[in-house]
């Protein structure tokens, strides 16, 4: 009796639920989101050393701030920077001007706040300082936490020096 | 597409770009190529061209019938992708039901990254032009479970830059603009009514996939696979965003 009821839902599962599998694309992202999820907020200290009024840094630090990628690029980067990454692959820059308006950016946007004047305004004021600059663009996070800004250390698209050099930048006169 | 809706999109599209200023990336020349390409899309030939390919497999009626509705029926059943089909027993895009499709009635089955396939989708698609939205991401647990995947994957940070789709497309933020161009709301915008669109900067006919693809690509969000059932979830989350908007296929879009 049993032995003929599983017999019969085993045909007749053969018979009516077609497997689809096969015909349908539907592969597995799983792996992929996975794989690509952001770590946890991380605080960051400044190494020492770290800000600069040292041309060629604040160079990289202007250079990545208003570049997407090695790609989009004509001309070469500021000494120190390269159009590629470790990989051969287009270097990311900071494309922070993409959110922000700054001095001479060039279609700057307002996601973020604008950072024309920072020096003046913010450090000068004593309203933010060297740290604060340092641990936002590291990660935004700590102090924001639903911030809608790019994380560029934790998520290793920088490294300590480049954060410093992109901060030196923002805190620099202009 | 009716006159009348054509007309009012135009306006509509018109005037979303109008606000001039050397802000926006598009220069006068531009807004004139777009509205001329308004009035004649260079994506109906396409659309045309997957009228063509559907004919094979018995049209409107042949999809109607292989979908189980009547043929007055079709758009409005169209209008509710994507959905769970039972036979399918998942939750479907359309290009994947015409996958289904192809397969039961000895067509090759055409990958959803085809252009035959593009083509054959928007045509799909705009059986149910002028036809409100009507997806129902309650209908059972399946859609239930497709519109809580799409919220997660939606608004999970991930990626180079660590940013999520909310991080460019949330209340908050909408409006505001990034690198010259204004951040879409893609309730108001109707993007679950007007993809697949003609991509003027692409010069190609691209899904509601494919453009969220676009993004992740982009963002420097690791891209998900068409069909994959996160990315047809994105799918239900943002057409459901639309939902009670009129469809209009093929959609013109920057
Ligand atoms: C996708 C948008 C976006 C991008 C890209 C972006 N930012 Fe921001 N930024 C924001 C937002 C939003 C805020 C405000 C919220 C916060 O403080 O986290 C912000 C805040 C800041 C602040 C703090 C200003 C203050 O004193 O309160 C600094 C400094 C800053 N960003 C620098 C950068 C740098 C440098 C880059 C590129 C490496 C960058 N941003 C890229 C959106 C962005
Ligand atoms: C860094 C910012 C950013 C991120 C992150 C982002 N988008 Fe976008 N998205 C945009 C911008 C800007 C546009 C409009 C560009 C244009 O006008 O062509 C857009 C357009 C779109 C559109 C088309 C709107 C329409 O109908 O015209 C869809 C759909 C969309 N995004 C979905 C997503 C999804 C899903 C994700 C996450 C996987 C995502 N976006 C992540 C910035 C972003």
């Amino acid at each position: 009796m049993r032995k003929t009821i599983v017999m019969s839902l085993l045909l007749g599962s053969s018979i009516f639920a077609a497997d689809y599998s096969g015909v349908i694309e539907s592969p597995d992202a799983k792996k992929i989101i996975e794989k690509d999820l952001l770590g946890p907020v991380k605080v960051y200290t400044m190494p020492s050393g770290c800000i600069t009024t040292d041309p060629e840094a604040i160079a990289r630090g202007a250079f990545i701030f208003h570049n997407l990628n090695g790609e989009a690029i004509k001309g070469n980067p500021p000494k120190g920077l390269s159009k590629t990454d470790a990989k051969g692959k287009p270097k990311q820059y900071g494309n922070c001007v993409a959110c922000h308006n700054v001095e001479g950016a060039k279609g700057g946007g307002n996601i973020g706040p604008d950072l024309t004047g920072y020096k003046a305004s913010f450090i000068d004021s004593h309203a933010r300082d060297n740290q604060f600059v340092y641990q936002k663009i590291a990660d935004a996070r700590v102090d924001s936490p639903n911030t809608h800004m790019t994380i560029n250390l934790t998520t290793k698209l920088f490294n300590e020096r480049e954060i410093c050099d992109i901060a030196s930048y923002i805190v620099s006169p202009k | 597409m009716k006159t009348g809706i054509k007309i009012a999109l135009s306006l509509a599209l018109l005037s979303s770009l109008s606000f001039g200023g050397e802000q926006f990336a598009m220069s006068d020349s531009d807004r004139a190529m777009y509205a001329e390409m308004l009035e004649n899309n260079p994506a109906d030939i396409m659309v045309a061209h997957g009228e063509e390919l559907l004919s094979d497999m018995g049209g409107d009626a042949g999809l109607a019938k292989y979908l189980g509705v009547s043929e007055s029926e079709l758009p409005k059943y169209i209008a509710g992708f994507p959905r769970y089909i039972e036979k399918f027993d998942m939750v479907v895009g359309l290009g994947q039901a015409l996958q289904a499709m192809m397969h039961d009635t000895g067509k090759k089955v055409l990958k959803l990254d085809s252009s035959d396939m593009n083509d054959m989708l928007a045509y799909t698609k705009s059986i149910a032009n002028d036809e409100p939205i009507n997806i129902d991401v309650n209908a059972n647990q399946h859609m239930k479970d497709a519109y809580a995947l799409g919220q997660i994957t939606f608004d999970t940070k991930r990626g180079g830059r660590g940013l999520s789709c909310l991080s460019c497309h949330s209340p908050d933020v909408i409006g505001t603009i990034l690198r010259t161009q204004p951040l879409p709301d893609l309730g108001v915008n109707n993007s679950g009514g007007t993809w697949p669109a003609y991509r003027m900067t692409k010069s190609n006919l691209t899904t509601l996939q494919g453009r969220m693809q676009g993004c992740m690509k982009n963002a420097l969000l690791a891209v998900i696979p068409l069909g994959s059932p996160d990315i047809v979830a994105l799918e239900v989350y943002v057409t459901d965003k639309a939902k009670g908007k009129a469809i209009a296929i093929p959609g013109l879009k920057r």
